[in-house]
């Protein structure tokens, strides 16, 4: 049931934003006894609650209903341990926002804008983000226990033309419905929703097509919000990296110099550990050096000694002319004659294959 | 079997007519013929098409009253009677022979002849007209001869395949005038005369009548020569797909199928010596009769299909032929010019194309068959500067008579070349006019009056760079007065006397232009000599040279002009470099990898004013971008022991230096130094430089790490490094070969990004490919103007069979049998996989250069399959308009700016860009349009980046301003990484590298594992959810996101 409970709070947001008429009869379907007040009262004050936002600037808006929801969360928690005090908190907590607001409304003339608000507002975003993507998947996830999704996702559809400061007030609003939903669904079976779940997808299509409708007439689009307040993302975040990455040379000079000490003492401690192990067993292999100095390190294969170059060409073009002619045997001679013959005939093959796929290509017609 | 002979075969399938075609053809000429056979006898007068016969300049008098008998014979000439008519053109030639008495004796004076042919004519045409068996009828010209008219009837015919096949009526005059009257010295139109009133020698009108004369005779001198001669049938045809695939050849002037035919019958006579025998197959045919046209002697003797001795023409009357005629090739009858219509230049062109051809097959891979044959070599892609000329109405044509000894069209068409040749001298190697004046829908009784409507066309081959585009003419030394004369009379006000460094003192005609305009100078010389000679105006004369160079100028101006200032800056950089003493090791060379030092790039960087050296005083400009293309340099340094072996050591080592070479540098000569932990720029001169060092032993290491399999999948920085600075080196040699290269690559570059290809096709797969186009320009020359190499590059990205073939870049000729076999053989390798999966194939782009034989540098994972498709599509289209374009100017909304316009539509999802955001808006082509699809998210611009600062006065500001400016900052290229960090698997992103506010994204195909049963709304809205993510992660940058097309899923 946690999982459940986890999706429920996302689907806020969309549950909202599909009619009220065809909430009501959900709700009404899904537990007709008690949801029926619950829900009516909070669609009322998602609608004081929008009409509010609507008078105020929508930034500043946000804002207050964003600090506004952290403590409706914090009352949900509440209110899911004691499900019985539903409608009163809500309108407390709509009364609060008002009054939230109005406070904002003074800061606004300030025009200070706080950081620690901005702040809860960019989590809050990014968790709404979270939130959503969560429901899609949850919601497929889901599926065989609760049809509620399956509107849920139809309903996150329509949602494309919606302005995001509604969807965010809207939150404020249903978190009452939400809370009902979830004190229902303890107490609903699962076995009586797998018959209502057709209608409920009947209902569904419906709505995606008038949603689609809707669609089309809607002008408005979601905006990109706070773009030159986020540094996490976007122009704000390059031009960020693009300062950090460049600090000077002094302090570049002085990484890569703590990097090659590091390394440094990291080659120094395995060549210890390894002469340590040479000395443990109290054995030194010696080996012969047989002619001349070595000019190469063993180990690394870089030449140490110099070596003039010319003598190093001549040197292998002398090595080449030692190696025995391929056909100084004569069942070699006759290997390459028979692999000659293969070859052709592997070639002849390819070129079949060849023509049979330009056949194919047809790419003879020179008009 | 031979793959040549293979596809020689399949392409002859393609172009012969089966027999149940010819059996319905016959039909349909043997009925046609029926027809005019029952036409009963009618008196004829010159009211069937008094315009016509005016425009001749023939009186309408009673003269030309005849009473019309029907043919004395009617009989199928020409292709068809030698069954080797080739698709698409079908057609049949009806020889149709007047009878004698319909014509008077003295008919043949003043183009009595030609007004009775057509009232003959006129006649076949209306009774046909009401003949069930015939469709439609139009009006043609007998090889562009306008006072030869010949009927086009298009029977009824069923199949579709035969839908366009029409039937050609062409009138014979067999034996109906005396030969002797005709001869070449007789004037016959006795109103061409010279000034003093003498009449001149008609040999052209004369030959016109001849040619009716001997028509059957020749036809028939054919037919004996190919009767049941298989392979010459087949060689015929080749032949004319050949021509025929070279528009400038078969034409009115120069070229036709029956010529042809006439060649190939000469060659297989005694005269012709017997060159072609019976036991020759059609490709030996094929090549013997190209090499006898390459290297024969038609133009300095002249030939004769009767063999020596019975020929009855005496040394005399051969040099007359010569005195009259450009090219000698007389018939049967021996006393009439088969080739009167060829002109010298028309013959020379042929040479060339036939000894050009004969190399190419030779030169080219697998016999040249794509080459010779499938390649259409027209009058746009051969050329190097084409030049459209609107003479409709000019009254150099119209003041004097349509047709005297030869037609008007045709005379100026020689006028136009004699003027052109003059005016270019040896700028231009070649020379060629063509006028197609015959109307497409011509009806007789418009007369003439229609003629020369479409424009006249001229190809200009260029001769050399230095030649073509110098800037001073120098002319005849004031002594010698005549030829002042003349000079000062051909060019006017243009003509000016000037001392010459040397101390010579010579009339000249002086072309000042900026050095980037150079390749105007033979425009601006045409305009001028077409206003003065022609009275032209500048709307009248299309020159194609410069139409494309809008996408490449910035400010009105080629930004290219500026790298002799960049290259002086690299010399100075790798000269500093190299003197360098404080760092342990020393320098030892300084090598260019940025396309900018090449003269490859689109926008070389300009100087930028806060990119100068403490202590320059440069006066900076009041406006200055705010982010500096930094240019890569890779630097090598001298041997050494001490560097470690580990690969990131070795990494952290080389910045090290890096460091410290910046330091240096900063310290010395003031240069500004900015690093970070991958990479070092100096600013210096006006410019930004990247330094990376190659390190020698990385590679070594790499080849060292074991088996050939692991070096394709590991790619070091060293690795990558070299092969870049091989491929600078070698671009830069063909740089300096060709210096058309360079502007032709940012004409490829520019389209290759404008339609948002820059993520898969990298710049230098691209610098490859033309380079290609100039290595191996068969069959044409290298070219030697931007828009026909540009036009080239589309054909050849849209025609190259890039599934079958490698495309091999051969830049000095220095690859052995050896090379080329390895190059195959990797080729294969990579084709392998090709037979168990199409779509798989890697590199589906085969490129092989001296540096890299497996095609891995470049092409290795993109493009693939799929998008080398698309690729070729666009270029196709591409291709076909800017052909059009060329022809016939820019129609309605197809305008030369849309080469450049790519429709968005076609993509999934397209994010806009705020184009004032971008690193340099000033190279953004078009802004983009969106009018159609979804709009998912919009976003504002950011304030915190502006693409360009202003520069206050003092020199604080300057010191400020150089602070704020960014080295290598693109938004958008911070935006595509962000991108595929983000969404890895999720779409493709066809962008635009060189600044186009458009982005393009495609789905890749998912998986179906995550199917489920909401379908499609639940992927509408992940879809949505993913752009405005999309949308976030570009924000300050993103302007909107569209949604097209919901993936499939």
């Amino acid at each position: 049931m946690g999982k459940d409970k986890k999706v429920g709070k996302a689907a806020q947001g969309t549950t909202k934003s599909l009619p009220k008429l065809t909430k009501k009869k959900l709700k009404l379907e899904e537990d007709p006894d008690s949801g029926n007040q619950t829900a009516g009262g909070a669609s009322t004050e998602a609608e004081n609650n929008l009409r509010i936002l609507k008078g105020k600037k929508v930034w500043k808006a946000a804002k207050g209903t964003s600090k506004l929801l952290v403590k409706l969360r914090k009352k949900k928690l509440k209110l899911e341990e004691d499900p019985s005090f539903d409608d009163q908190t809500v309108e407390g907590a709509s009364t609060e926002a008002k009054n939230n607001l109005r406070i904002l409304k003074e800061h606004k003339k300030n025009k200070a804008k706080p950081m620690e608000k901005k702040g809860k507002l960019s989590k809050r975003k990014k968790g709404g983000e979270d939130n959503k993507s969560f429901t899609s998947n949850g919601g497929q996830h889901l599926n065989k226990d609760d049809h509620v999704f399956d509107l849920i996702n139809s309903g996150q559809t329509s949602e494309n033309g919606s302005v995001e400061v509604k969807e965010q007030s809207e939150t404020v609003g249903s978190s009452g419905v939400e809370e009902a939903c979830i004190g229902k669904r303890i107490k609903t079976k699962k076995l009586k929703r797998v018959g209502k779940s057709k209608r409920s997808d009947h209902v569904s299509e419906k709505k995606v097509q008038l949603e689609k409708l809707a669609e089309v007439d809607s002008e408005k689009v979601d905006e990109i919000s706070s773009v030159d307040e986020d540094c996490t993302r976007g122009m704000k975040k390059w031009l960020i990296n693009y300062k950090e990455s460049r600090q000077g040379l002094k302090i570049l000079q002085q990484r890569i110099d703590e990097f090659i000490t590091a390394y440094e003492a990291q080659q120094e401690q395995e060549r210890r550990e390894r002469e340590a192990i040479a000395a443990e067993g109290g054995w030194t292999v010696v080996v012969h050096h047989k002619g001349r100095k070595k000019t190469t390190d063993s180990e690394s294969g870089i030449t140490v000694g110099s070596v003039a170059q010319a003598a190093v060409l001549d040197n292998m073009a002398r090595k080449k002319n030692k190696e025995v002619a391929l056909d100084f045997y004569r069942f070699k001679k006759q290997e390459a004659q028979r692999s000659e013959v293969m070859l052709l005939q592997s070639k002849f093959e390819q070129d079949k294959k060849r023509i049979q796929q330009l056949r194919a290509a047809r790419k003879f017609r020179p008009y | 079997m031979d793959s040549l002979d293979f596809k020689v075969g399949e392409l002859l399938k393609e172009i012969i007519l089966d027999d149940s075609a010819i059996e319905t053809l016959d039909r349909a000429v043997s009925s046609v013929a029926d027809a005019i056979e029952s036409i009963p006898e009618q008196l004829v007068s010159a009211d069937a098409a008094p315009k016509f016969v005016a425009d001749l300049g023939v009186p309408t008098d009673k003269k030309l009253s005849f009473t019309f008998k029907s043919p004395e014979s009617i009989q199928v000439g020409g292709s068809h009677s030698i069954r080797s008519v080739a698709k698409p053109d079908i057609n049949v030639d009806l020889l149709v022979r007047m009878p004698k008495e319909c014509f008077h004796e003295k008919d043949y004076l003043n183009h009595r002849y030609h007004a009775k042919r057509l009232l003959y004519l006129r006649v076949i045409e209306k009774s046909l007209t009401t003949c069930p068996v015939v469709r439609k009828i139009g009006w043609s010209s007998f090889q562009n001869e306008a006072r030869k008219p010949v009927l086009i009837v298009f029977p009824v015919v069923k199949s579709a395949e035969l839908s366009d096949f029409f039937i050609r009526i062409i009138p014979t005059a067999t034996s109906l005038f005396s030969i002797s009257k005709l001869s070449l010295t007789r004037n016959n139109v006795r109103a061409f005369t010279q000034e003093c009133g003498q009449t001149q020698a008609t040999p052209k009108y004369n030959s016109s009548i001849l040619e009716d004369m001997f028509l059957e005779e020749n036809s028939e001198f054919v037919r004996k020569a190919f009767h049941e001669w298989k392979s010459l049938k087949e060689a015929l045809l080749l032949l004319k797909v050949w021509a025929r695939n070279r528009s400038s050849i078969y034409t009115h002037n120069c070229l036709n199928g029956y010529l042809i035919a006439v060649i190939l019958s000469y060659l297989t006579v005694e005269s012709g010596g017997n060159l072609i025998t019976k036991s020759m197959n059609r490709m030996q045919i094929f090549r013997v009769t190209l090499k006898f046209i390459a290297t024969s002697n038609l133009m300095g003797k002249g030939l004769c299909l009767q063999p020596r001795g019975q020929c009855n023409k005496s040394k005399e009357d051969m040099n007359q032929f010569l005195q009259s005629f450009d090219i000698i090739f007389l018939d049967s009858s021996c006393s009439f010019n088969l080739f009167f219509r060829l002109t010298r230049t028309a013959f020379e062109e042929l040479r060339d194309e036939a000894s050009w051809m004969l190399s190419s097959i030779d030169k080219c891979r697998g016999g040249g068959f794509e080459e010779v044959f499938l390649t259409k070599v027209d009058f746009t892609a051969k050329f190097d500067s084409c030049l459209r000329i609107n003479l409709k109405g000019n009254s150099k044509i119209c003041s004097s008579n349509y047709c005297m000894d030869d037609e008007c069209w045709r005379i100026s068409e020689k006028d136009v070349h004699s003027l052109l040749q003059q005016g270019l001298t040896d700028r231009a190697r070649f020379v060629r006019v063509i006028w197609r004046s015959t109307p497409s829908d011509w009806n007789v009784e418009d007369g003439f009056s229609n003629f020369g409507n479409e424009p006249m066309l001229v190809g200009v081959l260029v001769s050399s760079q230095e030649k073509s585009f110098r800037v001073v003419d120098i002319g005849p030394n004031p002594e010698n007065k005549e030829e002042v004369m003349k000079f000062r009379k051909f060019w006017g006000e243009k003509a000016e006397l000037r001392r010459f460094r040397d101390g010579t003192i010579a009339e000249s005609t002086v072309w000042e232009c900026e050095p980037w305009a150079r390749h105007l100078i033979i425009k601006r010389i045409c305009e001028y000599l077409f206003a003065k000679h022609f009275l032209l105006t500048k709307d009248d004369v299309v020159h194609i040279v410069d139409q494309l160079d809008f996408c490449l100028k910035l400010s009105g101006k080629d930004p290219e002009s500026s790298s002799g200032a960049l290259l002086e800056a690299f010399e100075l950089l790798s000269k500093r470099l190299r003197l360098l003493e404080e760092i342990p090791l020393r320098i030892s060379s300084v090598q260019p990898l940025d396309p900018a030092l090449r003269h490859t790039s689109v926008f070389p960087p300009q100087p930028h004013p806060l990119a100068y050296e403490k202590g320059v005083n440069k006066k900076p400009s009041k406006l200055a971008t705010t982010s500096i293309q930094s240019l890569d340099v890779m630097i090598q340094l001298e041997g050494s022991g001490n560097w470690p072996v580990d690969r990131v050591a070795i990494e952290k080592t080389k910045s090290a230096f890096l460091l410290k070479i910046g330091e240096s540098l900063q310290e010395h000569s003031g240069a500004l130094c900015i690093a970070t932990k991958d990479e070092v720029n100096v600013l210096m001169s006006g410019y930004s430089f990247c330094l990376r060092i190659m390190h020698e032993k990385g590679l070594n290491m790499l080849r060292n790490q074991g088996g050939s399999d692991k070096i394709k999948v590991t790619s070091s920085v060293d690795k990558e490094l070299l092969i870049r600075s091989q491929h600078s080196s070698m671009i830069n040699g063909l740089h300096g070969r060709y210096p058309t290269y360079g502007p032709v690559v940012r004409l490829a570059k520019r389209w290759v990004s404008a339609h948002l290809f820059s993520s898969f096709l990298a710049e230098e797969a691209i610098e490859l490919v033309v380079a290609y186009l100039f290595l191996k320009p068969f069959p044409f020359h290298a070219p030697c103007s931007r828009v026909t190499g540009f036009l080239r590059f589309l054909r050849m990205l849209s025609n190259y069979d890039w599934a079958f073939s490698p495309l091999i870049v051969d830049i000095n000729e220095d690859f052995t049998p050896k090379d080329e076999k390895e190059i195959d053989e990797n080729f294969m390798l990579s084709r392998k996989s090709c037979e168990e999966n199409a779509q798989n194939v890697e590199p589906a782009m085969f490129l092989a250069a001296p540096y890299d034989k497996a095609s891995e540098a470049w092409t290795r994972s993109s493009p693939n399959r799929s998008v080398l498709k698309r690729i070729s599509s666009y270029a196709q289209s591409s291709a076909d308009l800017l052909t059009n374009l060329i022809l016939h100017g820019a129609d309605g909304p197809y305008t030369w700016e849309c080469l450049f316009r790519t429709p968005l539509n076609t993509y999934d999802a397209v994010v806009l860009l705020h184009h004032n955001k971008l690193s340099n808006p000033q190279h953004l082509l078009f802004p983009a349009e969106m009018n159609c699809g979804k709009q998912v998210i919009r976003g504002k611009a950011s304030k915190d980046f502006q693409p360009y600062m202003i520069l206050g006065g003092g020199v604080q500001s300057l010191e400020d301003a150089r602070n704020k400016v960014m080295v290598n900052f693109d938004p958008t290229r911070c935006f595509l990484e962000d991108l595929k960090r983000e969404f890895p698997n999720t779409f493709k992103v066809w962008h635009d590298s060189l600044g186009g506010d458009a982005i393009g994204l495609t789905w890749e195909k998912k998986d179906s594992r995550k199917r489920s049963r909401d379908g499609e709304d639940a992927s509408r809205t992940e879809t949505t959810d993913a752009l405005k993510r999309v949308g976030e992660v570009g924000k300050g940058l993103v302007k909107s996101v569209h949604l097209f097309k919901v993936p499939r899923r």
